[in-house]
């Protein structure tokens, strides 16, 4: 269950990250957002990311929570990016 | 890369970095490749073991522990009365049966040491077909094979240095790590391929840095000993090695007999101690003398570390003598590196967290050196003819990246189908591995290179599908079966297989599609999962 | 003939020379480190292991150094300059040196 809520945060916190870039918010809103929602874009984000860590660590445990952290991030980066290309590819 | 300039402007450090990344990335690639894969499906070993001796019938219930090490104890004692050591590891969740090794003046073995599998309920030996079980990736990840095992890990720890220089130099290379992070240009050729390998080297960089770092730290004590040789006495070089692997000093045996105190009391002195379940081993010295000595040493999969926990008992009368569960700072920071990079301590979803993060980074190298070849072909005056290093790189590619899926597949292969009394049958399933994956370059020679990497990936795509079969027709744990049971050794394995099998056609399917980029632009789809620019 | 041919073995001697550097010179340095590592003012078994951890790190970061400057006269200088305290410290560490 942990981990499940670990993986969705992190989506989440990428996926608000991702967001916070002007070339992103092109590609998937198609226009760039004002700066301050992107300002809160990126602030959420790494809100987000902050809050993963502390639940992970006390959900898991220090070492094991961080480990969980790190492999939950990076899969989720992943899946951000692959919802961006094909969201990319079906409006081309 | 000449130092003596001849160009207008000194090169900047981004070029000269990519440099760097390019040679170490390219010179040990094919060795981390395959590095990387074995290591990836090292993850699962335990249950690629079990997977592997179908035979061993999967037991309902994990008996209690305690039980289980007197059993087992009793019986390699009653069988071989002249034993001097007596290691044996309790059986675990992944792992449910006895892995014994004991030392007697009549040992086959290394050291003296007979070894086998006992069954946790009745402690009877447990009789299974002579394999290596996943023993053989993850010994091949850092010995190699067919050399001494002290060369394979001096060519390993180079690589690894290489892959440490490739890490840093890629990082300063790449310009715009941040801005970039989510980008990802499809069917761009040569960009694309970039893409694509920036996105699994980057996403996965704390796994990628922890774990070169660590294979390092792992063999220090190979690669940079100087430290250790300046300590003062032999005694302070045996505990630090003893940080890194269990090692209790040995104890002549008095020659006067005594009875081994009961084992089970001490292993559960343990299990009050650090919890039930996280008892991980037993070691024995000298059963059965006055001087016995018994070692219960805390399961690897309780804790991050890997310094030994173990709590030290007199064996003739069971006092405890010491308690080590406490190891220095830099001790335990390296014990936690060796840790993150066995991933031991994981539980089911964090080691399929581990699997799939190293699986990025076995598309990182294989991206890697696909793009060598893919930025180098536009350069090419004449495609159909490219000089010899590019065509040496091109097959390497091809038998590598998509050889060493037949490979394994043929590993597995090899472990159903040999002939179970077959002399030295698991030294064959090795050779078989080898063989299979010698016959990858061969086919990489003599086919064209798009024909080549279609053929081996369809054909890894082939063996790994049909593994389900084999296990459904040759064994008592056919996937249907093993679901309903709940049995995840095979059904898990049986399902990655095929959901591999999968991913091989997938790429075999892009491989031709693909057409090489044009002048003009063509959807020519260069995901990372793809489409090597290859040649027709 | 014979001097062009001279001349393009030469052209090769740098980047030679900055191999060796990174390959051995570096590997000299992290090995450098992990001696000096036990004059350190912690327990001798601990200084080992920071030693060793540190050593790799110092010969990636070695490797890259000697690639990242402009000459290999510059890399070997580099090398050497990060190599001589750390020789004298490791002089320092006999037998029985250390905490």
């Amino acid at each position: 269950m942990i981990h499940l809520i670990l993986f969705v945060l992190s989506v989440a916190a990428f996926a608000c990250l991702a967001l916070s870039m002007e070339r992103h918010q092109r590609d998937v809103v198609r226009r760039v957002l004002s700066a301050q929602a992107t300002q809160q874009l990126r602030a959420m984000g790494w809100a987000l990311l902050v809050f993963s860590t502390v639940f992970a660590m006390r959900g898991l445990g220090v070492g094991s929570g961080l480990a969980a952290l790190s492999g939950h991030t990076s899969v989720a980066a992943g899946v951000v990016v692959l919802a961006m290309m094909a969201h990319a590819r079906r409006h081309r | 890369m000449s130092q003596v300039d001849r160009s207008p402007k000194p090169r900047g450090i981004r070029q000269t970095m990519s440099d760097l990344h390019i040679w170490v990335g390219l010179l040990a690639g094919w060795i981390l490749y395959a590095m990387f894969l074995t290591g990836t499906a090292s993850y699962f070993r335990d249950e690629l073991s079990r997977y592997t001796r179908p035979e061993i019938a999967t037991p309902s219930t994990l008996p209690d522990a305690a039980a289980v090490a007197q059993r087992t104890v009793t019986a390699i004692m009653a069988d071989t009365p002249a034993a001097s050591q007596i290691n044996l590891s309790l059986p675990s969740q992944r792992m449910p049966w006895v892995s014994a090794m004991w030392a007697s003046p009549g040992g086959r073995g290394r050291h003296g040491f007979d070894s086998g599998l006992f069954d946790a309920s009745t402690g009877a030996p447990l009789q299974a077909r002579d394999t290596g079980g996943g023993d053989f990736f993850y010994a091949f990840h850092f010995n190699l094979h067919y050399m001494p095992a002290m060369w394979g890990r001096w060519i390993v720890g180079l690589c690894a240095m290489f892959m440490l220089v490739a890490i840093v130099s890629g990082v300063i290379t790449h310009k715009k790590i941040f801005a970039d992070f989510f980008t990802f240009r499809w069917g761009k050729g040569q960009r694309s391929w970039l893409d694509g390998h920036a996105a699994v080297s980057v996403l996965g960089l704390p796994f990628h840095f922890m774990i070169t770092w660590s294979g390092l730290v792992m063999l220090a004590v190979l690669y940079m000993p100087w430290g250790l040789a300046k300590l003062p006495d032999k005694r302070q070089q045996a505990e630090v090695i003893s940080e890194m692997r269990l090692f209790l000093p040995p104890q002549k045996a008095a020659g006067h007999p005594a009875p081994l105190t009961h084992v089970g009391a001490l292993v559960q002195q343990a299990e009050q101690r650090w919890g039930t379940g996280a008892a991980g081993s037993v070691q024995v010295q000298n059963p059965g003398d006055e001087n016995a000595r018994v070692a219960v040493v805390r399961a690897q999969s309780s804790r991050v570390s890997t310094t030994p926990n173990y709590l030290l008992f007199d064996g003739s009368d069971g006092q405890l003598l010491q308690i080590k569960e406490h190891s220095g700072v830099a001790a335990d920071t390296q014990g936690v590196l060796y840790g993150l990079h066995l991933g031991r301590f994981a539980d089911a979803a964090l080691r399929w967290l581990y699997f799939i993060v190293s699986l990025a980074g076995t598309a990182m190298v294989g991206t890697g050196l696909v793009l060598w070849t893919v930025k180098r072909r536009a350069q090419l005056p004449d495609p159909q003819r490219p000089y010899f290093g590019f065509r040496l790189v091109e097959r390497l590619n091809i038998a590598t990246v998509a050889g060493l899926s037949v490979a394994m597949a043929a590993y597995l292969w090899a472990n159903r189908l040999l002939p179970v009394t077959m002399d030295s049958r698991a030294a064959w399933e090795v050779h078989l591995f080898f063989l299979a994956w010698a016959a990858m370059f061969v086919h990489a020679t003599l086919r064209t290179p798009k024909r080549a990497w279609i053929e081996q990936f369809l054909l890894a795509a082939l063996l790994l599908a049909l593994l389900p079969v084999l296990t459904a027709m040759t064994t008592s744990h056919p996937l249907w079966h093993a679901l309903a049971m709940g049995d995840w050794a095979f059904a898990g394995t049986d399902l990655t297989l095929l959901a591999l099998a999968a991913l091989h056609s997938l790429l075999a399917w892009r491989t031709w599609r693909h057409a090489p980029k044009a002048k003009r632009a063509r959807p020519s789809a260069a995901s990372r999962n793809a489409v090597p620019e290859a040649g027709a | 003939m014979s001097v062009s041919r001279t001349a393009s073995v030469l052209a090769w001697l740098p980047l030679v020379s900055r191999i060796l550097a990174a390959l051995f010179g570096g590997y000299a340095l992290a090995a450098l480190c992990s001696i000096a590592a036990l004059a350190l003012p912690i327990d001798g078994r601990q200084a080992v292991f920071t030693g060793m951890l540190a050593g790799f790190l110092l010969h990636a970061g070695a490797v890259v150094w000697v690639f990242a400057v402009r000459s290999a006269w510059r890399a070997w200088l580099g090398l050497v300059i990060a190599a001589l305290p750390l020789c004298l410290i490791a002089q320092t560490v006999g037998d029985g040196g250390g905490a």
